[in-house]
């Protein structure tokens, strides 16, 4: 919650005050105070009544006026409402370094696991596109808000080759066109477990996309400790460890988060809060309203707790 | 020595007319008070002449020539003298509450105003017969005491302090009916009457010096009551003040279970003072503000 007006919450040194002139004017003599005898009893007789009822009506338009207060400086909370006119691309590697099966039960399916639930979590107005890279970008799919298209060429890969980031990360950029300067607001999801090994710089690529104001959101998949089974029978494994530090310059120079995954649950938790972020934005709505209906329910209660309790209306 | 001026309170009304008639009635009904259940209970102030023959005797050595009876010594011819009955006066101490709680009533007339008429009757009824009466006030700072004095003086004595009224707003000593009592049991020697004329409100610890009293004397505690202390009226919202503690309370008086939760508790307090008076056996009378109170201890006390 923010407010238009913060300065106006300064009015809220009223509530103290008005307590502690409460709490005086109670102590001081009343103008018609009656003499009365049999105080003792009486107090023992009020003692074993609640005692709160006799403070409903002023807590209550004390309320009243915080929440007044806080009304006068227009307080306005945050939302996230789905995004109309957004593109997505899920830049997915399936290099040979996918078939590790150090996240269960391989990098690549649990990959397309995590990319479908990504997928449906974004709202329907969302155009979503895909590129699949190994030792070049060889399945890619421009932006569209039929969602199916990109899905199928998530759930077409196979894990062979090597990892050309730069090429996919580039070809991402022209479907979402970077280059014109009015293209509606677009992110990109890169999903890659190593370093890149083919192809241009991707850090370069990174530069271009903070330009072109598309941020690069990375998930490095992978535990240092994944190994390929090496072809040859009697070599030992291929240890293909992810290259975080990559990954989070990648998406640090565009501008974006950089994510670990080492299970399949971290990347589905990952990919599910991305997908909630990546196709709402935050917007602002002023909640005035709601307390000025709030104070005037509560002044209303507050007369009628006091014409109940005292019969007068103050 | 007293430190307390008194005033009499702003709505004080009088006691109101003092039949002669009634008090009349009521001296049966006093004289039935003080009579124990044995003769010779209660000494006489002193051997004197009397009204009344006790017995004709012959004369000894030593006998005041002058109780010689001429008509016996003739008949029997050896000096005879005649013996009187001696008076049996009666002292009647006075224990009246001057506290500010007094100066409260709602109905007919104050408390303090009941109090007063009470007080004025037994000093009436005491000064007869040869008899004093005494007064001790308490309530307002050192209890005020009068020694017992007979006939007119007293009487005017008694009216005198009577007529200054009560003790001011914000003097509390729950312990003064507690003091007065003791008091009273130093100063009274002669078995007599003690009249305790009292609300029986915010005292303390008076039952002990009550219990010792009663060895020796004949007890009345008048309490005096006013309706509104037992009920209170449904009117809204009340802020309260006591006038002796400066105590202040506001209540809604339109919450018909706070009323019945007073009423509860004020009918077990009285109940509670009536009981221990009971179990002390004395005698008592409760009067209240809103109804003729000498007709009411005439019929309490018959």
């Amino acid at each position: 919650m923010s407010f238009a007006a913060p300065l106006w919450l300064l009015a809220l040194a009223v509530v103290p005050a008005a307590i502690l002139a409460y709490v005086l004017a109670r102590r001081r003599p009343k103008r018609y105070e009656i003499r009365f005898t049999a105080i003792s009893t009486l107090r023992e007789a009020v003692a074993e009544a609640p005692s709160w009822t006799r403070h409903l009506p002023a807590a209550l338009a004390l309320g009243a006026v915080a929440v007044l207060a806080v009304a006068l400086a227009r307080p306005h909370v945050t939302y996230r409402a789905p995004v109309g006119e957004a593109s997505l691309m899920l830049v997915t590697d399936h290099s040979g370094s996918m078939a590790a099966t150090d996240v269960a039960p391989s990098r690549l399916a649990a990959a397309v696991a995590a990319a479908n639930t990504f997928i449906n979590q974004l709202p329907g107005s969302v155009r979503l596109g895909a590129v699949g890279f190994s030792s070049s970008p060889d399945q890619a799919q421009g932006p569209v808000t039929n969602h199916a298209a990109a899905r199928a060429v998530i759930n077409t890969q196979s894990a062979n080759g090597g990892t050309d980031t730069g090429d996919a990360l580039a070809l991402a950029l022209q479907l979402l066109q970077g280059a014109n300067p009015k293209h509606p607001p677009a992110a990109i999801v890169l999903l890659s477990d190593g370093a890149a090994n083919a192809g241009p710089d991707p850090v370069s690529v990174s530069r271009q996309a903070a330009r072109d104001r598309i941020p690069i959101y990375t998930v490095a998949l992978g535990t240092p400790g994944g190994v390929l089974p090496n072809p040859d029978p009697f070599g030992a494994p291929q240890p293909v460890p992810p290259d975080p530090q990559l990954m989070a310059q990648i998406a640090q120079v565009s501008g974006a988060r950089a994510f670990n995954a080492q299970s399949a649950d971290q990347l589905s938790s990952i990919y599910k809060r991305l997908g909630s972020q990546l196709g709402s934005v935050a917007r602002k709505r002023e909640i005035t309203s709601v307390f000025v209906i709030a104070g005037l329910v509560l002044l209303v209660g507050a007369a009628a707790a006091s014409v109940r309790s005292s019969g007068r209306f103050p | 020595v007293t430190d307390t001026l008194l005033a009499p309170p702003l709505a004080r009304q009088g006691p109101g007319p003092l039949a002669p008639s009634l008090i009349e009635a009521l001296d049966l009904a006093v004289g039935r008070l003080v009579t124990r259940t044995l003769p010779g209970d209660r000494r006489a102030a002193g051997v004197g002449l009397g009204t009344e023959l006790a017995q004709l005797r012959p004369y000894e050595a030593g006998d005041d020539v002058r109780h010689l009876d001429a008509a016996a010594s003739a008949r029997t011819g050896s000096p005879h003298v005649r013996l009187h009955v001696p008076e049996r006066a009666l002292t009647t101490w006075i224990v009246v509450d001057l506290s500010p709680s007094m100066a409260f009533g709602t109905a007919r007339r104050l408390k303090a105003d009941v109090a007063e008429g009470a007080a004025l009757v037994f000093a009436r009824l005491a000064v007869r017969r040869a008899g004093s009466v005494g007064l001790i006030a308490f309530g307002a700072g050192a209890p005020r005491v009068l020694p017992p004095r007979g006939s007119k003086p007293g009487m005017v004595a008694v009216r005198r302090m009577l007529a200054q009224g009560v003790a001011p707003d914000g003097r509390h000593d729950p312990e003064a009916l507690a003091d007065a009592l003791g008091r009273a049991g130093r100063l009274a020697g002669q078995p007599g009457l003690v009249v305790v004329i009292s609300d029986f409100r915010d005292h303390r610890s008076w039952e002990r010096p009550l219990g010792s009293l009663r060895v020796r004397h004949s007890l009345l505690a008048v309490e005096i009551v006013d309706p509104r202390e037992s009920q209170l009226p449904a009117v809204g919202h009340l802020a309260l003040v006591d006038p002796e503690t400066g105590a202040r309370l506001e209540v809604n008086t339109a919450k018909r279970g706070l009323r019945e939760r007073f009423a509860e508790l004020e009918h077990r307090r009285r109940l509670a003072v009536a009981g221990e008076l009971r179990r002390l056996r004395v005698h008592h009378t409760a009067l209240s503000t809103d109804e003729e109170w000498l007709v009411e201890l005439g019929r309490q006390l018959r």
